[in-house]
């Protein structure tokens, strides 16, 4: 999935890497919006407004077309993410095997709910509708470490760890 | 590896590579697909190479990292050829001895094997294990045994040979001709046939054309392409060069979801190789002919798996469909002719043209040949990747391949096609799947995703699920999918609240088919089909969520708080009263059961406890042993209180007409609120079948006397030996309400020749006699005929009357057999036969008894509407069986009055309102065996309940059932919860000890088995509390 990186304060971006990604491919026209976008969530971790715009000024594509891809696809992010990304299946195997209750330890013991980030930018929670692990259901990936056949009581343990070892 | 410039140097390099493969060579393949390697494989593969290192053997050993053998359940999984030995779930531990005794001393390890469940078995070669036994993998042939990151494996198997041979044997035409002659459909799931879209691309006019492979797979359950794509790439780029070749393109895309690293990270490096090779890119082989290959990522969406939204993705946009026509084979990406395919697809192609369209048309059915990989997921023991010909049946896939369902539960549907497809229930079992079979059924084939779900999956609950899926996903560009979805949704989660209306299902039909009619895309046109399939197959759990607010598998989460609670017909708080049996408060335990059951002592000892089927610790280990426990409680508490309440005086406004568990609890439940009752017993002595159908051995009578006197404390009066002709009556003596519960007393005849033969007794008036303390007739051979309760009953009795030889004749097998579980293996234990698969003729007799019985032996059919499989006679199959008393025990006849005026339903029982129980005469009400023709002890109590609200209330009270109490707040830590002792089992009386007398078979748990049992519940009721 490619997210995962370090989160920065909004509004005070380095443009260097985008700038970096703009000579790598440029012509940037609008046929490549989406994997220009993806290159530059993977550089920063999601999507900075300020350095968005740069790059839209830069290259001459809309902002407000470019916008629009960032805000349809569920892979882009304008929000920081937390150092550790805990992504939840919700797809129909994972479901039939119980899915819902792993997302409700997790969100229980993070304290937030799908989509959202801890305050203190340690934790990101989204689900997928799949991630294609379905004989393992119910699957849970952390940092990009797939989990199968996970139980709410062993999420609820690995998420508890990481809090001990982060504080 | 050298650029290849010719036809001739690639066929050369074949042959050189084809010559170094050596048969005999030993060779270890761990798959190490994305599953796979959850589990540990990459570990494992290094260990086997690091052991051969050890041993020396690294020149006559090779180690792959292949593609996915298949069997997910259980990776990693490990193949050693050429002996093809297969090891499961092979940890790092296991490795040295592996190399060791198999690897290098051809040895199999026993303890490592596959062990069959059904025969129990241990299997060592790969093709003879169930899961692959029926399978026919032609797509996944290589999947598990090349090195998915080498061209020269591929190509040393065949690869490329087919793209070599189109593009310098065969003209284009003729390559569309062999693909659309050996009838190829898309797999993507909407099976349209590849060469006719081919032939249409090829036709379009344009300089540029474009060759798309849709690797989206979008499908949540739907993970065949991405195993294909990680383990046998080059399959997929080899069919898109002879597609590309075929309709005259020379760009080629390949659009793979960004949730597949895995894949992406494998078909670039394959990419990679061919280009180096010279297969791609210019000039290829030196034919003139240039292709090559660009590899893009999703960013999530699932509509982005229909190809006008692929196509915008493609170009830069949000993934919002076009309306076609246009087609993308006229005017696609770019505006250029563009042809997209799925992944499977182009998988098939290589081997179409190297094979022929002859040997390919060899599987499958006639409509849709060739084979199918579907995803076998959910619910079902062998879950992984399943490839098998088009028309193989839903029971081959799930109960044959995939080992049936997990725990033994009920199957109750396949879910096939994704968010677009729909669920098909038992009765298509035995249909053969195939693109137009599944369409009639009302699914679609989809991707393959197959999801299996059992009697604890809530449908309503799975329509909402797919709804909020599609919902979500929906681009938001045409009003009936944005729109109508979530209205669509809105409805749907009112009723999985229990706020639904019955007019809220025919407002769902209506906008299912506007949607469909008028969506933009696939993804509106199919997203209702959910809906639209459970609403046909399972109309019955929508009514039963609007009216009862009751949701059978106990999933939805407004309407239960606790599986076993809800999954109770009579709603007793369970979870309550095993906390408190674990806190050792057995008194206030029976104190909570009572407020909704009186029947604790004789439920303790015979209630079927729906409850353990929804048990959630089931999921963890073993469900809890609750009947044992409410047993334990009763008979252990100290000091029970002698009533609930206060007993109610005055007159009794309301009849009861049967004594039986119904009739009982509905006097009990209206003493409770205030109201005395009558009760009007037919017989000597109260009871009803748990009196004068259950034998003793499960049901003693003081234990039974002990809730009927409980009863009866409460200001019940019991009218014995008073039978009731006509219920009319009872209201010109005064009463102002009925209750009739008079049961079905009575067993269905068989209908053959010689029922009327002495020695020929109904098994219920047998049973009967028993309890009423006569002497039954029962001879030394006793024929019992029928798989039921009663027919369980009357066979265990007549051992313990002295019969030298007993048998039950069931027309169907054990695994149909409504009898309890526990019931069938004692009677075997017994000593009773079990002869399944026969039917009675016709009873043979002489001189007015009974001598013999003529079956016929019956095999099983497919299933009916029921799901249950038809047994059809065999011919000429006939056989004599010697006996002197037949029990007929096929099924029970409710009691209704002969002549009475009370509406009957289809089933000759009585028929009354779902909610209130009222019958067609007002101020009766009805409940039990007479209105379902023969259901368990628990379902006859819980309408006694429901009966007695509803009596009260039409009588001008509250219909208030005593509080529920919450008392106890028990549960054990997740420690101890996670370290408990198995399920207990009760004890049972030594067979030796029970075959001459009716003593009671099964014994109670002791006070610590009862503590340690209690302390394994999970406490679901608090779950919410700890949130």
């Amino acid at each position: 999935m490619g997210v995962g990186g370090v989160a920065t304060a909004p509004g005070a971006s380095d443009l260097e890497p985008a700038s970096r990604i703009i000579e790598e491919m440029s012509p940037v026209t609008s046929g490549d919006i989406i994997p220009f976008l993806q290159r530059l969530q993977d550089a920063y971790g999601y999507l900075p407004r300020d350095v968005v715009l740069a790059a839209c000024e830069r290259t001459g594509l809309p902002a407000s077309r470019v916008f629009g891809v960032a805000t349809f696809y569920a892979q882009f992010y304008l929000e920081p993410r937390g150092r550790h990304l805990v992504c939840c299946c919700r797809g129909t195997a994972c479901h039939v095997r119980g899915g819902r209750k792993i997302l409700d330890a997790v969100e229980r013991t993070l304290g937030i709910r799908d989509g959202e980030t801890t305050k203190d930018m340690l934790f990101s929670l989204e689900t997928v509708a799949c991630l294609g692990a379905c004989a393992f259901s119910p699957v849970m990936v952390l940092d990009n470490t797939y989990y199968g056949k996970i139980t709410p009581h062993r999420a609820e343990l690995l998420l508890k760890k990481i809090m001990k070892e982060e504080s | 590896m050298e650029r290849l410039a010719s036809v001739g140097d690639f066929r050369q390099w074949q042959k050189t590579l084809k010559a170094g493969l050596d048969p005999n060579r030993k060779l270890v393949t761990v798959c190490a697909d994305t599953g796979c390697a959850l589990f540990g494989a990459l570990g494992v593969k290094e260990a086997f190479e690091k052991a051969i290192a050890q041993q020396g053997a690294q020149d006559r050993v090779s180690v792959k990292a292949t593609g996915c053998h298949g069997f997910c359940e259980k990776g990693p999984v490990v193949v050693i050829q050429p002996e093809k030995i297969f090891y499961p779930s092979v940890q790092v531990e296991d490795v040295p001895e592996i190399v060791q005794k198999t690897v290098l001393g051809g040895q199999t390890i026993d303890r490592l094997l596959y062990v069959d469940p059904a025969s129990g078995s241990r299997i060592a070669l790969n093709h003879e294990v169930p899961f692959y036994a029926k399978q026919q993998r032609l797509l996944f042939r290589l999947n598990g045994l090349i090195d998915r990151t080498s061209i020269e494996d591929y190509v040393a198997h065949d690869g490329y040979a087919a793209a070599v041979k189109a593009l310098s044997e065969m003209k284009s035409e003729a390559v569309i001709d062999e693909v659309q002659k050996a009838g190829l459909r898309g797999r993507g799931g909407a099976g349209f046939p590849t060469g006719v879209k081919w032939g249409l691309a090829r036709k379009s006019p344009g300089d540029q054309k474009y060759i798309i492979c849709n690797a989206d797979e979008g499908d949540p359950g739907a993970f065949m392409d991405r195993s294909l794509l990680e383990g046998t790439p080059h399959a997929v780029l080899e069919g898109m060069l002879i597609g590309a070749y075929a309709i005259g393109a020379t760009k080629g895309i390949i659009y793979v979801r960004a949730e597949y690293p895995m894949a992406v990270k494998n078909v670039t490096a394959a990419l990679a190789q061919a280009r180096r090779v010279g297969l791609f890119g210019e000039n290829i082989l030196g034919t003139g002919i240039a292709f090559d290959v660009e590899i893009r990522q999703g960013a999530g969406a699932f509509v982005c798996g229909e190809e006008s939204a692929l196509i915008a993705s493609l170009e830069g946009e949000r993934g919002m469909p076009r309306p076609r026509p246009p087609f993308p084979v006229e005017k696609g990406y770019r505006g250029r002719p563009t042809c997209i395919n799925n992944v499977e697809t182009f998988a098939n192609v290589p081997l179409i043209v190297l094979r022929g369209k002859d040997w390919y048309r060899g599987f499958g059915t006639e409509a849709s040949p060739g084979t199918k990989i579907f995803a076998l997921a959910g619910r079902v023991n062998n879950t992984g990747l399943v490839e098998v010909p088009m028309g193989t049946t839903l029971r081959q896939i799930i109960f044959d391949i995939g080992g049936g369902i997990p725990k033994n539960r009920r199957f109750k549907a396949a879910q096939l096609g994704g968010p677009s497809g729909g669920c098909l229930p038992a009765q298509y079992l035995d249909l053969p799947i195939d693109y137009d079979s599944v369409k009639q059924a009302g699914a679609i084939m989809g991707s393959g995703g197959l999801i299996v779900m059992d009697e604890n999956t809530c449908m309503v609950n799975i329509a909402r699920f797919f709804l909020e899926f599609t919902q979500s996903e929906s681009c938001g560009k045409c009003v009936p999918c944005r729109v109508g979805t979530r209205h669509m949704l809105d409805i749907l989660v009112r009723i999985c609240s229990g706020q639904g209306r019955m007019e809220d299902l025919d407002e769902l039909e209506r906008l299912a088919l506007h949607i469909k009619e008028a969506s933009l895309c696939g993804l509106g046109q199919t997203a209702p089909n959910p809906v639209l399939t459970t609403l046909r197959y399972f109309r019955h759990e929508y009514e039963e969520h609007i009216l009862r607010k009751h949701c059978r598998a106990s999933v939805c989460e407004d309407l239960v708080a606790a599986p076993c609670a809800h999954a109770c017909p009579a709603q007793v708080n369970v979870p309550q009263y095993v906390g408190l049996i674990a806190e050792g408060h057995l008194d206030a335990a029976v104190d909570v059961i009572r407020r909704r059951n009186p029947f604790v002592s004789v439920c303790g000892r015979v209630c079927d406890h729906p409850c353990e089927l929804r048990c959630r610790r089931a999921d963890v280990d073993q469900p809890l042993a609750i009947r044992a426990l409410k047993r334990y409680a009763v008979d252990h508490a100290a000091g029970l209180s002698s009533t609930l309440g206060a007993p109610a005086t005055g007159d009794a406004e309301v009849a009861v007409v049967g004594a039986g568990p119904s009739g009982l609890s509905c006097a009990y439940f209206l003493a409770l609120m205030g109201r005395p009752s009558v009760v009007l017993e037919k017989q000597p002595v109260p009871g009803g079948m748990l009196a004068l159908g259950i034998p003793e051995y499960r049901l003693p009578k003081p234990a039974l006397q002990q809730d009927i006197d409980f009863i009866l404390r409460h200001g019940v009066e019991l009218r014995t030996s008073t039978p009731i002709e006509n219920v009319e009556d009872l209201f010109g003596q005064g009463f102002r309400a009925v209750y009739l519960a008079s049961g079905a007393q009575k067993g269905r005849a068989l209908g053959i020749e010689g029922e009327q033969l002495n020695g020929v007794v109904d098994s219920l008036e047998f049973l009967r006699a028993r309890g009423l303390g006569q002497k039954p007739t029962c001879g030394k051979h006793v024929v019992v005929i029928g798989g039921g309760n009663a027919a369980v009953d009357a066979a265990r009795s007549a051992v313990r009357l002295h019969a030298e030889k007993v048998l039950i004749l069931y027309r169907r097998t054990r695994e149909e057999m409504p009898a309890y579980e526990e019931e069938i293996e004692e009677a075997l234990h017994e000593g009773i036969e079990l002869h399944e698969l026969v039917a009675p003729k016709r009873i043979l007799g002489k001189s007015g008894r009974v001598t013999g019985i003529e079956m016929i032996r019956m095999r099983l059919g497919d299933a009916d509407s029921s799901g249950r499989r038809r047994p059809v006679p065999i011919e000429g199959s006939e056989l004599v069986v010697p006996c002197d008393t037949v029990l007929p025990a096929i099924g029970q006849v409710a009691s209704v009055e002969p002549g009475g005026r009370l509406e009957l339903s289809s089933w000759k029982t009585i028929a009354c309102d779902p909610v209130t129980l009222e019958t067609s005469r007002e101020g009766v009400f009805s409940g039990g065996d007479v209105i379902n023709g023969g259901g368990t002890v628990i379902e006859a109590i819980a309408d006694g309940q429901r009966a007695a609200v509803a009596i009260d209330r039409y009588l001008g009270g509250p219909g208030a059932l005593p509080p529920d109490v919450s008392v106890s707040m028990y549960r054990a830590t997740d420690e101890e919860l996670e370290q408990a002792p198995p399920r207990l089992a009760e004890p049972l009386l030594p067979v030796a000890e029970r075959l001459d007398n009716f003593r009671e078979v099964i014994s109670g748990i002791s006070r610590q088995g009862a503590c340690a049992e209690a302390g394994r519940c999970l406490r679901c009721d608090l779950e919410k509390l700890r949130s």
